[in-house]
């Protein structure tokens, strides 16, 4: 029988330094069948809380935090040549790590930006037709996204998560392209050995 | 360091080489062409998918039907029978497919559309040389696309090839009344499928004789079934694909032509009523260029007679119809063998003809 909660408390990491309180993450990008890519990323603790619990065992720490999170990645399509494209978004990251180091996590980025690459491309206007450089263009994407993963205590490559990524290109064509994807990667830390 | 200087420049002078034997690769390649590149065109990027045998510049330009269909859902045996002799021209239309871009819906209409087809033959020239030939062929919706495309500028075009071609949208509400009595009659008669025939004749009792969007919709979908029918009972062809298929399950993303498809068609077929104000016959007669008519027997989506309308009514002196017998809306798929081998012809018969001899 668990025993009454609780003790919240606000993390001592204020006078850490910015590689203290920041992970950085490199993973799988992609949705297996049709695109597949490369993210890296970094998320740097805005807030963290942690609650202990006093159970017949002992404690147990539960920890919720708020990251603050950017990423820029590449994916493609290997079986067309239409599908390039340069992602980078940006926002906050809540994830609860629980007391066995399972961790859940909601991502909102509002801030992204996609940039799709095109193979050689002719602008035509009116009578002219012009040879673009760097084909291409640019969309308003923001993502949101859920999954879990576990943390290693005081490990260089300090866990790994798996996400699941819903990005919104906008204005593709003439409405808004939902794109889901998924996120396997892992975290990995330059922090001061304590 | 003289050494270092002497690597380096072996290096660059090895990978200038490369880079030129890269670049001329195309011009030696014009046999067996597979190429892909984008028009950009009314804040649209559109795919050209370029495959097969340009060796004369001749190039067979594809419309898919739709609208939000494929460009590239055309390959199978028939095409791969055309590529081996001309160069083929898969385009994802706007909206459709790979294609994508940046624009209202205000800027999806069959007009702009047309001026988009215009616009990929420019490229074309530019890209292959303005000695360029090609031929047009429309399917179905391509069919309604292909004739808006021609009555603004047919100069660019040897030939126009309609397959199944629905240039009149609006009046398709009506050949379906009429054929699915005809051919549920005809298959109850022959003890084909009856409780299948019974069901369309009674669709047919319940739908309003005047053209509506949801009556039109529960009678467009039960076209592709009456199809099936037909082929499971023996009186049309299966489809076929070929040996290796079409391959596209790679190549187009299912989730998000389905995403386009609900897109345009929601646009042009709900918003734009394509199916209850389009009807193209009027522009037929300005299209005077040479045009070859395909359509199935059986074609219970854009009914035949839709194909006989269209050949009587279009300005071209040099046309024919082709009614094949075990097709319904398919025959590139149902006859491939057939359908390449007159396509081929007509491309043979056309290809040094001027614009001139026609207008």
């Amino acid at each position: 029988m668990y025993v009454l909660c609780i003790q919240a408390q606000q993390d001592k990491t204020d006078d850490s330094s910015f590689l203290d309180k920041t992970e950085f993450k490199v993973g799988y990008y992609g949705n297996v069948l049709w695109d597949n890519g490369l993210n890296l990323g970094a998320e740097y603790v805005w807030k963290e809380k942690k609650k202990v619990k006093e159970t017949k065992k002992g404690q147990k720490t539960i920890t919720h935090q708020f990251l603050v999170n950017g990423i820029l990645g590449y994916s493609t399509n290997f079986a067309n040549k239409t599908d390039n494209g340069l992602h980078t978004y940006y926002g906050l990251i809540w994830r609860r790590t629980s007391p066995k180091r399972w961790q859940f996590q909601v991502e909102l980025n509002p801030l992204g930006y996609y940039r799709s690459f095109l193979p050689e491309t002719f602008k035509v206007d009116g009578g002219d037709v012009s040879k673009v450089r760097l084909p291409g263009r640019s969309y308003y994407t923001p993502t949101i996204a859920f999954g879990i993963g576990r943390l290693r205590h005081g490990k260089r490559r300090s866990g790994w998560y798996l996400n699941f990524n819903c990005a919104f290109r906008t204005n593709y064509n003439a409405g808004v392209l939902p794109t889901y994807s998924i996120q396997y990667g892992h975290r990995f830390n330059f922090k001061k050995k304590k | 360091m003289r050494q270092f200087k002497r690597s380096f420049l072996n290096l660059v002078v090895l990978t200038i080489t490369i880079c030129s034997v890269a670049s001329c690769s195309d011009d030696e390649n014009l046999n067996d062409l597979d190429e892909t590149i984008f028009v950009r065109h009314r804040n649209a990027d559109m795919p050209a998918y370029i495959r097969g045998n340009a060796s004369e510049k001749v190039f067979l330009i594809t419309l898919n039907g739709g609208p939000g269909g494929v460009g590239l859902e055309f390959r199978g045996k028939a095409f791969d029978e055309i590529e081996n002799q001309y160069g083929v021209v898969y385009f994802d239309q706007r909206g459709s497919g790979n294609s994508q871009g940046n624009y209202d819906k205000d800027e999806i209409n069959i007009d702009i559309m047309a001026e988009d087809v215009l616009a990929l033959a420019k490229v074309m020239k530019r890209k292959f040389g303005s000695d360029s030939r090609f031929f047009l062929l429309g399917q179905s919706w391509g069919g309604a696309l292909g004739v808006a495309t021609l009555q603004k500028d047919q100069s660019d075009f040897k030939g126009w090839i309609d397959v199944d071609g629905a240039y009149n949208a609006a009046g398709l509400y009506d050949l379906y009344l009429e054929t699915f009595t005809t051919t549920a009659n005809t298959q109850i008669a022959l003890a084909n499928s009856v409780d299948f025939w019974e069901s369309v004749l009674e669709l047919v009792s319940q739908v309003d004789p005047i053209n509506n969007v949801n009556d039109f919709s529960k009678l467009n979908r039960k076209a592709p079934e009456a199809e099936a029918k037909l082929a499971q009972d023996g009186i049309i062809n299966s489809e076929d694909t070929g040996v290796e298929g079409n391959n596209l399950n790679f190549v187009y993303n299912p989730r998000i032509n389905q995403w386009n498809g609900i897109q345009i068609g929601s646009i042009i077929t709900g918003d734009q009523g394509l199916f209850q104000t389009t009807d193209l016959t009027s522009q037929l007669p300005k299209i005077t260029i040479p045009s070859l008519f395909i359509s199935g027997q059986y074609d219970m989506v854009v009914p035949i007679v839709s194909a006989q309308t269209a050949f009587e009514t279009i300005g071209s002196a040099s046309k024919e119809l082709l009614i094949f017998n075990r097709s319904g809306h398919s025959p590139p798929f149902s006859e491939p063998d057939r359908f390449a081998t007159e396509v081929l012809r007509f491309m043979d018969e056309h290809k040094q003809s001027s614009a001139t001899d026609y207008n």
